[in-house]
């Protein structure tokens, strides 16, 4: 036996794995983090602390904006679950007709945009308080109140209608799983469906609502779009746009604080979740043959809940999406439904309209940003599976007390990070260059490490849920034929967890092209991405373009989308009847 | 980090001041053929419209390309901080607004310097030179639906809207949320003796400072919050609460003057209230700098020359993209646009934005508090 | 009193389960016995309720819960019966103490009555021990006592169960029969038992129902099975060894080996492996085998070879190395005679 042999069978099997996996997360995660936390910890720096913790001005700049976001994200979250659950129970378990079109839309409204449908909502419910004039309801003479209009209401039932497709897909998933004979043994006691529903299935997938619950409520504490567009006017601040805020009007170091402190308070949230989850013991489902669900029958509520669950799935995605067409149509943004063009999709340049600007496909920049978009997306959802399934080949055949644990939270920390926070974080540590290493701002290299580190938690739970499903027998097989560690990884591993990977992969593009909370901070010239074309029409004022480019993403995302449905198609069982 | 920045400081004046005086002295016929040699110049701009100056610039200058990028201020401020201490020097030209943030940040470190070109000089009044070249002035400035009231401004005094009928009914941009907003706070308080004047002219007596209230601009800020002043995220909600037609009372705001140009093509009635006493609102410039480590130093002097405009009237293809209604050419040469006030006839503040720097961080903390 | 009246059931146009007519008395260990696929499961889930007949009848007693004809089904908790799932079907997020309650809640019994219910029921099964702890800390053998626990606690007067003991080692299926059998005693309920394991068909059934194809091949006590097999079916597939179907063409064993005993019958002969014998030579009433297998049993050996195509098996007292050559004796008549579609003709 050769030392370096010896060495080997004295170290745990995986050691080289975890400790690679644990210094790329290291590096992508945990190092932005530490260098803007070190950064307003620097001396000249240190007052930006306590000018938001314990000064005058705390209770605007911090306390009031951390209630109203944690009022939004326990809000949003509890509605998600509530909404996201009703419809995935509706769609899993239940003899609903048109179950698929319900289960397809259902997933869409997470691909529109926030502020798109923060647009839509302010074109029905606004009122005349703030002047120029009221959205569609005051238009047909019914008096709108402010609550309904602005503030927290709109903003969270805005976010709600966002979020909610995050917590049906998880929820509808867990659901699915459920064995069939629980709900059976449970019918056979003769409780009624009511007490099946709360005293059974609830309980039993749980776990899973709190995994949606804690998603949807990441997403709402970050989300900048709706909180500004509809929480401003009465002068509703949350974190986030307190911190885009701050770093805007050149108070850097605090919006810094901010962004480590929304990190922190989202932590400690979904670790109070994590504790709900953690007191219910084994919850790990009982082996055995699982009979196929027996969908209840909804008998005479069957209508009146079909139609209910159509309505939440047409108000939340047709709606937003038709006034985002009529957006890029109308030339006045305060009447949409009149004098349409298709001027600010295909025009040419007119200097008596639109002060000059072509449309945007005649928009030289478009085709670049199109091109850049796909081309990231791709990368990034590239980059984010690979290490995706190398953390989820370490954390379910190599596991490592301690490294394990690390590595484990390390992957799902970037759910915690608001984009803005993480695109700070980002430029901050790359910006300046680290010994040899290059400074890596204005690149697009930087753009797509922090994309492909905000799609970690992604990629490794649908890694995790892939591998975990390839028995490890063929692994071991394999290792027996003397075949290394990254030649496993390609031949067998990747070939037999394809199909999900697949589907992740177009899960994480999806969300790469539609983000703009990473991207506003990071991009530059040399990457125009889509979502930020969209943002400078916006801030230009040039808002049918911006729609136009927001529709030209939400085509993208709805093609991937519908590929992604495609090649899952199988894997939604709860589909068949 | 801090080893680039030294080696920069040290390097720089060593081997840049007699070039780059020569070149600063350089009539643009001899900027040209150095332009030339160089091929190449990179602008980050503030705003989308350097696209057309690139178009225009291009033609009138074959053999050089011209770069340009768009981003906001901040992030330039960002993006420029971060490349300097990673010892890149990607950008020649530099084009933003936020002055007081750009001199604080930018040219106090020497990020940034200035340049006025020679063929431009006698043309701009001396505030416009130093400490760094401005180009053109905005606004941000109080304006009113003239469909809602046609017969003309319904105040005539900023102390007006802190009178209870324009409770609720005065709106503007977050000041937290966007850096003119705050530097045109930052000015009523640097206009407190102005502002106390017009308060004895709104109400007819001196003004009483609120306990912890330093000056009057404070007290009119303090003031403005408390009759419930609304808050957007983007001049756009700004301009359709204002301007929409068909409004019986529409409120009223701050906004950019030469936002008026879209009235047509998006159905508002936006018109500025010019008889406002002390002023009604700010004045500020778009300035114009040179990366002092930029690659291309003749061409980047080319390109700020062509950005100030030509010797027409108008100043040509390199300033129309600029020459709006209710923006103006900081060159008296050049003739105000013929449907806004001229510069001379408008009410509004100039900025100082050497004094802006000093306080606005604390006028910031001030409105924090209010909020 | 279990009684079944033409039952049938078809999924889509497939037809699981037809015309299935029996009848138990109160008290009886009934147990559907068949291969995977051949209705069993269907019928039991019919008599629970989960799934509701497309014909005939099904009364528990004197009472109809269900009746295809009506269109009428009673609801699964009003039958007074309680079902074992193959899977257990413990809900995971209770613990042992709360599976076992949870059905008296849902009786809505008092506090005391429900406690007093609960532990006797875990006392029978002898889970008592586990009252705290969750499904997925116990092993599957506890699961199952949790689960009959759970099923008796609120005294169904039908219990059924879909082959509980398919997922337990063999050892724990020997004991878990007895206890199945003590239970049912216990309570004096009538049970209907799913299985495709004749051992435990054998072992515990009063009645046994052998299905195939939906249908019914046999209703009789297990004795009958063994002694009087209805058709070549239940032939092959009750018994340990199962007996021997040997070819019989024209009153021939094989076609070449006539027997009067065979009375000119084509089919099969039924030749038990007790009646079958090893002889060291070959005879008239031999016929020659290739060995396939030697298992030791009960302190004899059954010795397997390959005759013409067909594993034909006998119970010997053989000692020593097998020869390479095998000869089984006929018995002077065989103790069945079935036709070649499987119908018995003798």
């Amino acid at each position: 036996m050769t030392a370096r042999a010896g060495l080997r069978a004295r170290l745990p099997a995986g050691l080289g794995l975890n400790l690679g996996v644990l210094a790329l997360l290291a590096l992508l995660v945990a190092a932005p983090l530490m260098t803007i936390l070190m950064q307003t910890l620097d001396p000249e720096r240190i007052g930006a602390w306590s000018d938001v913790l314990a000064s005058p001005l705390s209770r605007n700049l911090f306390w009031l904006p951390a209630l109203n976001t944690m009022a939004l994200g326990l809000g949003v979250a509890a509605g998600c679950v509530l909404i996201g659950g009703f419809l995935a129970w509706l769609v899993v378990m239940t003899d609903m007709p048109f179950r698929g079109l319900v289960g397809f839309l259902a997933t869409l409204p997470f691909m529109i945009p926030s502020f798109a449908t923060a647009l839509a909502w302010g074109t029905v419910f606004r009122n005349g308080r703030v002047g120029g004039g009221g959205g569609l309801l005051e238009g047909m003479g019914i008096a709108v109140p402010d609550a309904l209009a602005w503030g927290m209401t709109p903003t969270m039932i805005v976010l709600i209608a966002h979020y909610y497709a995050l917590g049906f897909t998880v929820i509808a998933a867990a659901l699915a799983t459920v064995n069939g004979d629980l709900v059976e043994a449970a019918q056979m006691t003769g409780a009624s469906r009511r007490r099946v529903l709360f005293g059974i299935v609830l309980p039993v997938v749980m776990p899973a609502l709190i995994a949606g619950g804690s998603l949807c409520f990441a997403g709402a504490v970050s989300n900048f779009a709706a909180p500004a567009l509809l929480g401003l006017p009465v002068r509703m601040q949350t974190l986030s746009t307190r911190l885009f805020g701050m770093i805007e009007i050149g108070q850097v170091e605090r919006g810094y604080v901010l962004a480590i402190l929304l990190i922190g308070l989202s932590a400690v949230f979904l670790a109070l979740g994590n504790r709900l989850l953690a007191g219910r013991r084994s919850f790990a489902t009982i082996s055995g043959k699982g009979g196929r669900a027996r969908r209840f029958a909804l008998g005479r509520a069957r209508g009146p809940l079909t139609a209910l669950a159509l309505l939440i799935c047409l108000v939340t995605t047709i709606l937003p999406i038709l006034l985002l067409i009529a957006a890029s149509l109308a030339p006045m943004a305060s009447s949409l439904f009149s004098g349409w063009t298709l001027h600010f999709w295909i025009g040419e340049a007119d200097p008596a309209f639109a002060r000059g600007q072509a449309g945007i496909f005649n928009n030289p920049q478009l085709l670049r940003a199109l091109t850049l978009t796909v081309a990231i997306g791709a990368v990034v959802a590239f980059l984010a599976n690979v290490i995706g399934i190398l953390v989820a080949v370490a954390l379910t055949r190599h596991r490592l007390r301690g490294i394990s644990e690390a590595v484990s939270q390390l992957s799902f920390l970037p759910m915690l990070l608001p984009g803005i926070a993480f695109g700070a974080a980002y430029i901050a540590l790359y910006g300046a260059p680290i010994g040899p290493l290059p400074a890596l701002y204005g690149t697009s290299v930087l753009l797509a490490l922090a994309l492909t580190a905000a799609m970690l938690p992604f990629a490794v739970q649908t890694g995790r849920a892939t591998v975990a499903q390839i028995s490890g027998d063929i692994d071991e097989a394999a290792r027996l034929t003397g075949a290394g560690f990254f030649r496993r990884i390609g031949a067998i591993t990747l070939p037999l967890a394809s199909r999900g990977l697949l589907a992740s992969l177009l899960l994480c593009f999806v969300n790469v092209i539609s983000d703009l909370a990473i991207v506003v901070l990071l991009y530059t010239p040399t990457t125009p991405l889509l979502s930020v074309l969209s943002y400078r029409y916006a801030s230009d004022g040039f808002h049918q373009f911006a729609n136009a480019v927001t529709l030209v993403i939400l085509s993208i995302s709805t093609l991937a989308a519908g590929l992604a449905t495609l090649l899952r198609g199988r894997n939604r069982p709860w589909l068949s009847s | 980090m801090r080893t680039a920045i030294l080696s920069a400081c040290l390097t720089l004046p060593l081997a840049a001041p007699g070039l780059a005086q020569d070149l600063d002295a350089l009539p643009p016929a001899d900027l040209l053929p150095l332009a030339q040699a160089e091929g190449k110049v990179t602008v980050y701009a503030f705003t989308s419209r350097i696209g057309r100056v690139e178009t225009a610039f291009e033609a009138a200058y074959p053999g050089i390309d011209m770069v340009g990028f768009d981003m906001s201020s901040t992030e330039m401020i960002a993006r420029l901080r971060s490349e300097a201490g990673a010892g890149i020097a990607n950008a020649d030209v530099i084009y933003v607004s936020d002055a007081p943030l750009v001199l604080s940040e930018l040219l106090a470190s020497g990020l940034i310097a200035p340049y006025v070109p020679p063929r431009v000089a006698a043309a701009l009044p001396d505030s416009a030179k130093a400490p760094l070249l401005q180009q053109r002035l905005s606004t941000k400035v109080l304006m009113y639906n003239e469909e809602s009231y046609p017969d003309g401004a319904p105040v005539g005094n900023l102390w007006d809207l802190t009178r209870e009928e324009w409770s609720g009914k005065v709106v503007m941009v977050d000041p937290l949320q966007r850096g003119d907003y705050l530097d045109l706070m930052t000015e009523i308080v640097l206009r407190s003796d102005e502002m106390a004047t017009a308060y004895e002219a709104a109400f007819g007596q001196p003004i009483a400072l609120d306990e912890g209230v330093a000056d009057a601009g404070r007290q009119f800020i303090t003031d403005l919050f408390q009759n419930d002043v609304v808050l957007f995220g983007s001049t756009d909600d700004v301009n359709v609460a204002i301007g929409a037609k068909g409004q019986e009372a529409a409120p009223i705001g701050f906004t950019s003057y030469s936002d008026r140009r879209d009235n047509e093509d998006e159905g508002w009635a936006l018109q500025v209230a010019n008889e406002v006493v002390p002023a009604n609102g700010i004045v500020f410039p778009a300035l114009l700098a040179l990366n002092p480590e930029g690659q291309n130093p003749a061409a980047a002097r080319l390109a700020i020359d062509f950005l100030m405009g030509d010797d027409s009237e108008t100043g040509g293809e390199g300033f129309a993209p600029f020459y709006v209604a209710g923006d103006w050419a900081t060159r008296n040469d050049i003739t105000p646009h013929p449907d806004a006030i001229p510069l001379a006839e408008f009410n509004g503040w100039q900025i100082d934005p050497q004094q802006t720097a000093p306080i606005r961080a604390e006028v910031a903390d001030l409105i924090l508090q209010l909020q | 009193m279990i009684t079944l009246s033409h039952l049938g059931k078809t999924f889509g146009g497939a037809q699981a389960v037809s015309d299935i007519s029996l009848t138990v008395p109160e008290g009886a260990f009934l147990v559907l016995l068949g291969p995977s696929g051949c209705g069993k499961t269907t019928i039991l889930r019919m008599l629970a309720g989960l799934e509701h007949p497309t014909a005939g009848e099904i009364r528990f007693g004197d009472t109809a819960v269900a009746d295809a004809s009506r269109g009428y089904v009673m609801e699964p908790g009003s039958r007074n019966a309680g079902l074992v799932f193959q899977s257990y079907a413990l809900w995971p997020h209770m613990t042992v103490a709360g599976n076992v309650d949870w059905p008296l809640r849902v009786a809505n019994l008092g506090r005391e009555e429900r406690r007093a219910r609960a532990a006797e029921a875990m006392e029978m099964l002898g889970v008592a021990g586990l009252a705290a702890r969750y499904p997925g800390e116990i092993s599957g053998g506890q699961q199952q006592r949790v689960a009959i626990a759970r099923m008796i606690a609120p005294r169904p007067r039908v219990l059924l169960f879909d082959e509980p003991l398919s997922n337990l080692d063999a050892t724990l299926r020997v004991e878990m029969r007895t206890e199945l059998m003590r239970v049912h005693r216990a309570t004096g309920a009538t049970a209907v038992y799913v299985t495709h394991d004749q051992i435990e068909a054998m072992t515990m059934a009063t009645h046994v129902a052998v299905m195939n194809g939906g249908r019914i091949e046999q209703f009789d006590p297990p004795e009958r099975l063994l002694s009087d097999p209805a058709s070549a079916f239940v032939a092959r597939f009750i018994g340990t060894p199962p007996a021997n179907l040997i070819p019989v063409q024209a009153g021939a064993w094989f076609g070449r080996m006539p027997d009067p005993a065979l009375r000119g019958a084509t089919g099969h002969g039924m030749v038990r492996a007790e009646d079958l014998a090893l002889a060291d030579a070959p005879g008239p009433d031999t016929f020659a085998a290739q060995p396939v297998e030697v298992v030791p049993m009960a302190g004899r050996r059954l010795v397997t070879g390959l005759a013409e195509g067909q594993r034909v098996t006998a119970v010997t007292d053989l000692a020593g190395p097998v020869p390479s050559e095998l000869h089984f004796r006929l018995p002077p008549a065989p103790a069945a005679i079935f036709d070649p579609k499987g119908n018995r003709l003798s």
